[in-house]
């Protein structure tokens, strides 16, 4: 059985003693985790996406394959990898709705 | 996409993580601060800390100045998370992260996959960077090639008529000929591109 951080009587900030605490705790850590923060820009990307640009992709075969997946089978693609040039589209088709 | 498993994350138990590679800030997003990111999106989006991850934050704590979290601290944590529970991870722009880099950011996530098989991982990139993928993630890769569609240009055109500032000099007529032709001038300046990128990559 997993234990967390909420039940850890030891974890810094988290002395039980009130939320505020464990979300202290939360935030210190995320930001202990990685400096880096890509949600600026996927909300960046997000913004200037346009309707249904990019829908096809989300229809292929190959796409919903790699989706659902087969949980590691022989046949199993876990990785898609989209490639093309500068001004394809590539980064606007992920961001599809 | 990643809004479109954001939105079925929120009928199931799933997590989605991604990161833009970007030429202009190269040196900052090193594999550490990339891996470390997806990581953070990961864990901010359960309800209770794994008690993993807050117990190797403590541990920092006793090293002089505090410690950051090093590549394989990393790796272990997306391990951790990622078996608890599917996770997408996206990753923009490969082509972008710098070649040094590039080499450990695909390890790492092949790491996460040899242990946690019902990850996806989505990555966009140009066509240079696929040898380079199918080596480090091997037998688990599917390529597709993405290239302009025709219906793709014209919703967007029309998405930006739609937003014209100056209404009144636009007419059906004009609208037409704009519909058209844009696409067309775009299929033929995308050849013209892939012709000269063949050129170039011939002469180097």
């Amino acid at each position: 059985m997993s234990q967390y951080f909420s039940h850890n009587t030891n974890s810094v900030n988290t002395v039980n003693v009130s939320n505020s605490y464990i979300i202290d705790g939360r935030s210190q850590i995320l930001t202990w985790l990685s400096p880096l923060d890509p949600r600026l820009r996927h909300q960046d990307i997000q913004g200037r996406r346009v309707g249904n640009v990019g829908e096809w992709l989300l229809q292929t075969q190959d796409f919903k394959t790699w989706c659902t997946g087969s949980e590691g089978g022989e046949s199993d693609n876990a990785v898609l990898f989209c490639y093309g040039d500068p001004g394809a589209g590539k980064t606007y088709i992920r961001y599809k709705e | 996409m990643v809004d479109s498993l954001c939105d079925q994350a929120g009928g199931r138990d799933l997590a989605v993580a991604c990161f833009y590679f970007d030429f202009a800030n190269q040196k900052e997003q090193s594999p550490t601060g990339m891996l470390g990111a997806l990581l953070k999106q990961v864990v901010g989006g359960l309800e209770e800390m794994p008690w993993e991850i807050a117990r190797a934050y403590e541990g920092q704590g006793r090293v002089i100045g505090g410690r950051v979290p090093q590549l394989g601290d990393i790796v272990k944590m997306l391990q951790i998370t990622s078996s608890k529970r599917p996770t997408f991870i996206c990753v923009d722009a490969l082509d972008e992260c710098l070649a040094g880099y590039r080499v450990k950011v695909l390890d790492s996530l092949n790491q996460v996959l040899q242990k946690c098989p019902g990850t996806r991982i989505f990555i966009t990139g140009r066509p240079h960077v696929q040898p380079e993928i199918a080596k480090r993630l091997p037998s688990r890769v599917k390529s597709v090639s993405i290239t302009p569609r025709r219906d793709d240009i014209i919703g967007y055109i029309r998405a930006r008529l739609d937003e014209d500032m100056t209404p009144d000099a636009m007419d059906n007529i004009l609208e037409a000929e704009i519909i058209e032709k844009i696409p067309y001038k775009i299929s033929k300046m995308y050849v013209w591109y892939k012709k000269r990128h063949s050129l170039e990559l011939l002469a180097n």
